[in-house]
């Protein structure tokens, strides 16, 4: 017995004195532990401070078909999946089966559903069983955070996400990823003590650190906007059986980005929003290119807008190649007003080959001055590089110029081209695209973001106008004379390019339309691109692209009232006045007995008596003559009186 | 001596405890901002949806109320 007793003893000091630290170091590990506190991400707005992306915890239900009582299981298991059935649409019968299984196979740990949202949790917890909790009822809830987009499927592209990896490393889409170092915030620090009920209680470290919020992004997106555009861009390309589109609209001074759209078709033939197109799409713009062509001839003075050109047939032969108008025959001998109100391929081609063969970098180097060779250097991730051959290029051929001069061989992303165009209507000043306008931390401004110019004039201010009367006349008398309304006036150019024109190949079009709104007073660009609508149904820029601008146009021009300010003329009715002098000093004096109201107008005595708490009848129409209470007499609650007019 | 030891020793085992009900009371409150917000979230969701121009058309067609064609126009009347 005492041996046994020493043994003991010396076992109890070997473990507290020999193995302690090591023990110690356990206990430490599974009481304290050192915590990364998340920060929360910061909301990101729109321009009207819309939220268009939140995060928010979302619940995944479970349920635990052990620790039920067998009394409380099958009492409730019935009438649990009846509730279930109701509340996620599959049959009660299904429900009951698959709880009976989880209790027959000791399942802990079955899945009802996923990914509720919080008025949803809230039904599912309060259902019969799962409504006593999770020791008795089973119930196990899990949350977690994720990030919501409020408006939905519109914009999801542009609003995007941002996912980090084991390594650390990011991937950043749309505003969420161009942003996310604003919205992310700093994880904190912070060292626990594990105390009852599973929490951890703070203590005090000298490591500890506190974490930062994310900051809130406004945007400079505008949810109405970019609604409109949505379901206008939508229309189009499902009656055209497109295979994919962007839009973009754009405010003209200040180069903020009032809404992007971007669908693309998916196998079952639905759209959605797959890529952003418009930012990292570059392609070759076929005749929306001419306005760059035509604003750096007439920067170089090579021509004006009176230079005739002549179109021949239509069909003109470089080398081995034929440029061809869209109009069988061609038109003629036209101006170069007129070759580009009218979209002549030809006279694009010729015009440029005639000037600038002998000397081909002239031309190019006007057009990289003009800033289309550059990237716009987007906030948002994954800008396309446009595409401009230069002489001296190993694919430089004798072709490349006069078909650069309409748009092929060059590749260029909408939203640049949008900018150029821009950059027209506001007279030559090239403005950067802007998804940002403010960061902010609660109501307090941490930065500012302004416009951005890129360029003060990337051609003269004659050159602009000139351009500008030109893409007026488009729509005047040109090739988008479809969209022209009354209203107000549009500018713009129509763009048909053909893809693969390889010689073997079935021929694809791209329709697209850049321009801007009003034409006069620009307020909004625009640009419309279709890729590969059904060419059974048409084609044309001016018939695909076009009229989706015209809606977008339409629409916003509809939402800005016609202000008109006139002065109140001078002229006082005395009788007017006075009637109103009469019932206003008897709507003051008289509240519980009746007034004389003879001789008021039906106006002025309904008020004066309903006011009183009186049911009005009238007889007649003009003035009153007859009452049925007379003058004097104190009113009852709930009374009628007649009246009698002539 | 040994009873103001005896306070300290209780005065420490009450704080702690007050502090651990603290840490209760803050997980509590942060579950009840979480499910607010989700509820803020959940109706500014559907509010979005509510009032966004096409799901105004589309409610609006059925009472044969169409867009306008023509934007609306403001009197301002000054007095001179």
């Amino acid at each position: 017995m005492f041996v046994f007793a020493v043994l003991v003893l010396i076992q109890l000091v070997h473990i507290q004195v020999v193995e302690g630290d090591k023990y110690r170091k356990k206990a430490e590990k599974r009481v304290f532990k050192t915590f990364d506190i998340p920060a929360n991400r910061g909301n990101l707005y729109d321009s009207k401070g819309n939220l268009l992306a939140t995060s928010v915890p979302k619940y995944d239900v479970r349920f635990d078909a052990v620790t039920v009582k067998d009394r409380l299981f099958k009492k409730h298991v019935d009438s649990l999946s009846l509730s279930l059935a109701s509340e996620f649409g599959k049959p009660a019968s299904y429900y009951t089966k698959m709880l009976r299984k989880a209790r027959s196979h000791k399942n802990r740990y079955l899945l009802i559903q996923r990914n509720m949202g919080y008025s949803q949790y809230m039904r599912v917890r309060n259902f019969p069983l799962f409504r006593l909790g999770a020791n008795r009822g089973g119930l196990i809830v899990e949350q977690r955070t994720i990030r919501e987009h409020p408006i939905g499927k519109i914009a999801e592209r542009t609003v995007g996400y941002e996912r980090k990896d084991e390594q650390g490393y990011y991937t950043r889409v749309g505003l969420e990823g161009a942003y996310g170092p604003f919205l992310r915030g700093k994880e904190g620090k912070r060292k626990k003590q594990k105390i009852a009920k599973n929490q951890w209680k703070p203590i005090g470290d000298a490591n500890e650190v506190e974490p930062q919020d994310g900051f809130d992004v406004i945007s400079t997106i505008d949810v109405n906007i970019q609604d409109i555009t949505h379901h206008a861009l939508l229309a189009q390309l499902e009656s055209y059986d497109a295979e994919h589109g962007t839009v973009v609209v754009m405010e003209t001074r200040t180069g903020e980005i009032k809404a992007i759209s971007n669908l693309g078709r998916t196998a079952s033939g639905k759209y959605y929003e797959k890529l952003n197109y418009a930012v990292g799409e570059a392609h070759e713009p076929g005749s929306t290119f001419k306005l760059m062509t035509m604003v750096a001839i007439l920067e170089d003075n090579v021509v004006d807008s009176s230079t005739v050109v002549d179109t021949e047939n239509g069909r003109v032969k470089f080398y081995d190649r034929t440029v061809r108008d869209s109009k069988w025959g061609g038109y003629g001998k036209i101006s170069m007003a007129e070759a580009f109100k009218l979209s002549s391929n030809t006279a694009f081609a010729k015009i440029v080959d005639q000037h600038y063969k002998n000397n081909p970098k002239k031309f190019v180097n006007r057009l990289i001055d003009m800033g289309i060779s550059k990237p716009l250097g987007l906030s948002i991730r994954g800008e396309g590089k446009p595409k401009i051959p230069y002489p001296g290029d190993k694919n430089w051929y004798g072709t490349t110029l006069p078909w650069m001069a309409h748009g092929y061989g060059v590749a260029i992303t909408p939203l640049q081209t949008l900018a150029f165009y821009n950059a027209i209507a506001n007279d030559g000043e090239l403005v950067k695209p802007r998804f940002i306008k403010e960061v902010k931390a609660w109501d307090r401004v941490h930065e500012k973001f302004d416009k951005e110019v890129l360029n003060t004039a990337i051609c003269s201010k004659k050159t602009a106008r000139i351009a500008q009367e030109m893409m007026k006349e488009v729509v005047r008398s040109g090739t988008a004379t479809n969209i022209k309304t009354n209203a107000f006036a549009i500018a713009g150019k129509t763009g048909t390019c053909w893809g693969n024109y390889g010689k073997d190949q079935e021929r694809e079009y791209i329709a697209s339309f850049a321009g801007y709104f009003p034409a006069d007073d620009p307020k909004y660009s625009c640009i419309v691109v279709i890729h590969k609508p059904n060419k059974k149904k048409g084609y044309y820029g001016s018939v695909v692209a076009a009229p989706v601008f015209k809606a977008i146009a339409k629409k916003i021009y509809n939402d800005i009232p016609v202000v008109d300010e006139i002065f109140a003329a001078d002229i006082t009715y005395s009788k007017v006045t006075q009637n109103f002098e009469n019932y206003f000093e008897k709507a003051q004096t008289y509240k519980t007995v009746m007034p004389d109201v003879k001789g008021m107008s039906a106006m002025d005595v309904i008020a004066l008596l309903e006011n009183m708490g009186l049911t009005v009848q009238i007889k007649g129409s003009g003035v009153v003559e007859k009452q049925s209470i007379a003058p004097g007499v104190k009113i009852q609650a709930k009374q009628t009186i007649r009246l009698e007019l002539s | 001596m040994l009873l103001f030891l005896s306070f300290l020793a209780m005065s420490m085992i009450g704080s702690s405890h007050s502090a651990e009900s603290k840490v209760h009371n803050i997980a509590r409150l942060n579950n009840e901002v979480r499910e607010l917000r989700t509820q803020f979230v959940d109706g500014r969701t559907e509010l979005m949806q509510i009032k966004m121009e096409s799901s105004v058309v589309l409610k609006m067609a059925k009472k044969a109320i169409h867009q306008p064609e023509e934007p609306p126009k403001k009197i301002i009347v000054k007095n001179k």
